[in-house]
């Protein structure tokens, strides 16, 4: 809780026993855009790691490029201490499930399903028997014989979720799986996709501009922006350590306030919402602020106010519904020292 | 007092107004329709069912039973299976190469690819002739002794006239697609080959089985191909003629017009099916396939494109260069000498064709603008009525067509009579035959109108002239345009329809082709084609500038 460190994001470096799939320098350019800025990351085996950032911050990009599907500038992959650079995609044995519309729509689903099984040379009984696993793990077994589109957006995911895993894949490549799906369905699917991922310990990327989503999931979330990594880390970590106002924005929600004694070296201080305390206005002391509250939203189990402190603007989160806490009145707050962030690198 | 009552009448007339013109606008376009194609085909369909004994089956089983009727429906069987399954995979590996790879000079094989829609149905045939028949140039050169006449002659000459229908269609087949099922397969592990036979080919299913029967119809309903390099080979397209023309022999031939409708109204039927099908495949949110550069695949489908379209280019480039000579191929002097064409009617029948397609053009395309808008306006069971009518012509060949105008018109008692033997029986001939093709485009040019109406006259309320001038006309030329050019080159390069039509005084330009083919002056008859491509040519060439001058943007003419 004290943000004065720098985030400590475990990096194993090369030649580490735990790293599985390794990326270095990895740029990718389409026309005059540069859609990855020599990237480098390595995946542990068995994590399950997110993709987070804005759209169009280069996250399909990268997946697609450790899918084999497009061929990175520069830069070089590893899998396993093997260089994965000039495998074809279609033989690195890596699953991927897309946002939507990517099962064989004149196939069965038990065909969709076989697909990858009869690619591998998969005959008989035990191919049958793998796809009638596959159909029972994401609880399908009995819509075997309909075509895709006699089945709902999620039934059609959960389909493609065990195309991808029947040929056991190294990797499973997740691209927005859920986010064309309303969202109770969502909800549901995204435990589904963490049980199944927990009990395969299948090694797991994926890609989503839903912050819940990838706290919920990632073991750890690799946040992008433009074309580069700001942060990796666990939810927490990124969420009590913010490498730059980037993340701490991104993350949650941060107050980025300048002008205080404590300032980081560019001058702000950042401070979530939920770490401001309410203070009597009568005994406030110097480290108080001091404001005219300009809206305030009741969300259920906090108040959400924004405050306005001379020429700052602040959002501030009590619990509960306080009495005064309405529009146009006076609010003191004031930050603990041990809730301040120091924002780095403030972007421009 | 008055004045409400006034109002009412006043805005029951003008209803009643607008009813009217719609029923007359309806009249207007239906009775033709019914004219001039219900009529015909009923009295085909009456005298083959017409016997001494009353109307029965008796001239089908008189007729089948006949060893030489049977071998001419076989013939015509397995010369179109043959050209059709040939044209089909050429078309298919052609429109795949130009969808699915990253080859160089796709814009000028997409045109080579076209140019038989431009020329006579025989001019194949008599390419193919100039090249590899007993005088052609291979002979003469190696004496090798080919024998291309009658059956591989027919086919190889209706593979390349029928080639652009099947590429059109197959093009459209293979132009959409889902990426993300691409590249689902290749994750999967699925090779090149696997993909094309459990992706691309179902994917493109029913474009495949509407171009067989498109071109399945065009081959066993072409005429003009057989007649030049059939020889003996007989099928029923020519049989028809024979029959008719030759011996008068109506019934028989109202009985082979009545077999010929069955794959044209197959294909017909197919095809709405399949248009109807397709739609669900593609939705809104996948994601278009690109294609990327492959070094091999694309210098395979560079080469085999190559072939397929000099091949095309070498058979109209051999009927160009052997109406230049002095006596192909024996003297390869450069001569103008075929252009005096001093026998039969002279140039006369070109400037008839031209003269026959005008008409056509400006007929046809107020036919079909006002099918289309009429249509608009009536109610369903009246559009749909409206609508089969209008796209009944697709479904009956030329050759059926051109016989039930003569059962038709020929009659003394028939009202119109008096239009048998004119140029604007022509005319008219050609606008019905292909009324289908042409109420289609017209169509979707309508239905462009009235959406950007809507929208505009919504928006901007009193401004409708000037919406009128800046944004409707401006969005309706082109495809009206496109209209008037479809309807203007079909009428100048066909043959089987009007074959039936024409008399000494009204012979037309594609008809000149085959006679002077059959008199033996092939190098006359090259020259009569060259003329009738070079018309098509600048027609085409004169629109395509004329638009791109009036509406400041190049408008496909080809659809
Ligand atoms: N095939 C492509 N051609 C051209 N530009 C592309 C292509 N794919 C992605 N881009 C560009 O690369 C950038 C990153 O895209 P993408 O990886 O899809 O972002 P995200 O998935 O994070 O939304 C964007 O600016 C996008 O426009
Ligand atoms: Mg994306």
């Amino acid at each position: 809780m004290t943000g004065r460190h720098p985030p400590a994001s475990p990096e194993p470096g090369r030649g580490d026993p735990h790293v599985f799939l390794s990326l270095r320098q990895i740029t990718k350019r389409f026309g005059h855009v540069t859609a990855l800025d020599h990237i480098s990351l390595d995946i542990a085996e068995g994590e399950f790691l997110c993709f987070l950032g804005p759209s169009g911050c280069g996250k399909t990009t990268l997946l697609r490029v450790i899918a084999g599907l497009e061929t990175p500038d520069e830069g070089e992959i590893r899998l396993q201490e093997g260089r994965l650079d000039a495998v074809p995609a279609r033989q690195r044995n890596f699953g991927v499930v897309f946002q939507s519309y990517s099962l064989f729509p004149n196939m069965t689903v038990a065909r969709n399903v076989a697909y990858g099984l009869e690619c591998r040379g998969w005959r008989g009984t035990r191919k049958d028997e793998r796809v009638r696993a596959m159909l029972e793990l994401v609880h399908l077994a009995d819509q075997s014989d309909k075509l895709p589109h006699q089945l709902s957006g999620g039934q059609q995911q959960r389909v493609a979720l065990a195309r991808a895993l029947a040929p056991e894949p190294k990797v499973l490549l997740l691209d927005e799986p859920l986010s064309a799906l309303d969202a109770k369905v969502r909800e549901e699917l995204r435990g589904e996709i963490r049980d199944l991922q927990r009990a395969l310990r299948i090694t797991t990327v994926m890609v989503t501009h839903d912050q819940d989503e990838a706290m919920e999931l990632a073991d750890r979330i690799v946040l992008m922006n433009q074309g580069v990594i700001e942060q990796i880390g666990r939810a927490e970590e990124l969420y009590e350590q913010p490498a730059n106002r980037f993340v701490a924005e991104f993350i949650g929600r941060m107050n980025v306030l300048s002008g205080f004694g404590s300032a980081g070296e560019a001058g702000l201080i950042g401070v979530r919402p939920e770490h401001l305390e309410l203070i009597d206005g009568a005994a406030a002391g110097a480290d108080a602020i001091v404001g005219r509250i300009e809206k305030s939203v009741f969300l259920g189990s906090v108040t959400r106010l924004t405050l306005r402190a001379g020429d700052q603007r602040l959002v501030v989160e009590l619990r509960g519904k306080p009495a005064n806490a309405v529009p146009g009145a006076t609010l003191a707050v004031r930050i603990p020292p041990q809730s301040v962030h120091r924002i780095r690198g403030a972007p421009p | 007092m008055i004045t409400p009552s006034a109002g009412a009448s006043a805005s029951a007339w003008r209803l009643d107004s607008d009813r009217l013109v719609t029923f007359a606008l309806a009249a207007a376009v239906a009775v033709p329709l019914f004219l001039f194609v219900l009529v015909p085909l009923a009295d085909i369909l009456m005298l083959s069912f017409a016997t001494p004994d009353g109307f029965g089956l008796g001239n089908y089983v008189r007729y089948f039973q006949t060893p030489k009727f049977s071998r001419v429906i076989a013939n015509s069987l397995v010369v179109s299976a043959c050209a059709t399954v040939i044209t089909v995979v050429l078309a298919y590996g052609f429109a795949y190469a130009m969808h699915r790879t990253a080859m160089r000079w796709k814009t000028v094989f997409g045109l080579i690819a076209l140019l038989p829609l431009f020329a006579p149905s025989l001019v194949q045939a008599l390419g193919i002739l100039f090249l590899l028949g007993r005088n052609g140039l291979i002979n003469r050169a190696f004496d090798l002794g080919i024998d291309v006449y009658g059956f591989w002659g027919i086919v190889i000459a209706d593979v390349l006239y029928s080639f652009p229908h099947a590429y059109l269609i197959l093009s459209a087949a293979l132009a959409v697609a889902d990426a993300r099922i691409y590249e689902s397969a290749q994750m999967l592990g699925a090779g090149p080959l696997r993909v094309f036979r459990t992706v691309t080919l179902p994917a493109t299913k029913y474009g495949l089985m509407s171009a067989c029967f498109v071109v399945f119809t065009i081959v066993i309903t072409d005429f003009g191909n057989p007649m030049v390099i059939g020889a003996d080979y007989n099928v029923l397209a020519t049989e028809i003629y024979n029959q008719v023309s030759g011996q008068a022999n109506f019934e028989m031939g109202a009985v082979i017009g009545v077999v010929l409708l069955i794959p044209a109204a197959l294909a017909v039927v197919v095809e709405k099916l399949v248009s109807r099908r397709s739609f669900a495949v593609i939705g809104d949110r996948s994601q278009p396939l690109t294609v990327r550069p492959h070094r091999v695949a694309d210098r395979v489908a560079f080469a085999y494109s190559l072939v397929v379209c000099g091949a095309i280019l070498s058979i109209i480039g051999i009927v160009f260069l052997a109406s230049f000579v002095t006596l192909w191929p024996y003297n390869l002097h450069l001569s103008l000498r075929h252009y005096r064409f001093e026998v039969q009617n002279g140039i006369e029948p070109l400037w008839t064709s031209i003269h026959v397609s005008l008409m056509a053009a400006g007929i046809g395309m107020a036919v079909t603008v006002a099918a289309a808008c009429v249509l608009r306006r009536l109610g369903p069971w009246a559009a749909q009525a409206l609508y089969f009518l209008s796209i009944l012509p697709a479904a009956v060949p030329g050759m059926v067509l051109g016989l039930g105008y003569i059962l038709a018109f020929n009659d003394p008692a028939h009202p119109l009579h008096f239009l048998y033997g004119t140029l604007l029986i022509l005319a008219i001939c050609n606008v019905y035959h292909y009324h289908a093709q042409g109420f289609l485009v017209a169509t979707t040019s309508v239905n462009q109108i009235s959406r950007v109406f809507d929208e505009a006259s919504a928006v901007l309320g009193g401004g409708l002239l000037r919406t009128l001038a800046r944004v409707t006309l401006p969005i309706i030329w082109p495809t009206v345009a496109s209209v008037v050019v479809f309807f203007f080159v079909r009428s100048m390069v066909t043959l089987s329809a009007v074959i039936f039509l024409i008399t000494p005084e009204t012979q037309l330009a594609a008809v000149s082709v085959l006679l002077l083919d059959d008199s033996g002056n092939q190098n006359q008859a090259a020259a009569f084609s060259v003329c009738i491509m070079a018309v098509v040519g600048a027609a085409l060439l004169a629109f395509h500038f004329a638009l791109r001058w009036l509406v400041g943007r190049d408008v496909a003419l080809v659809r």
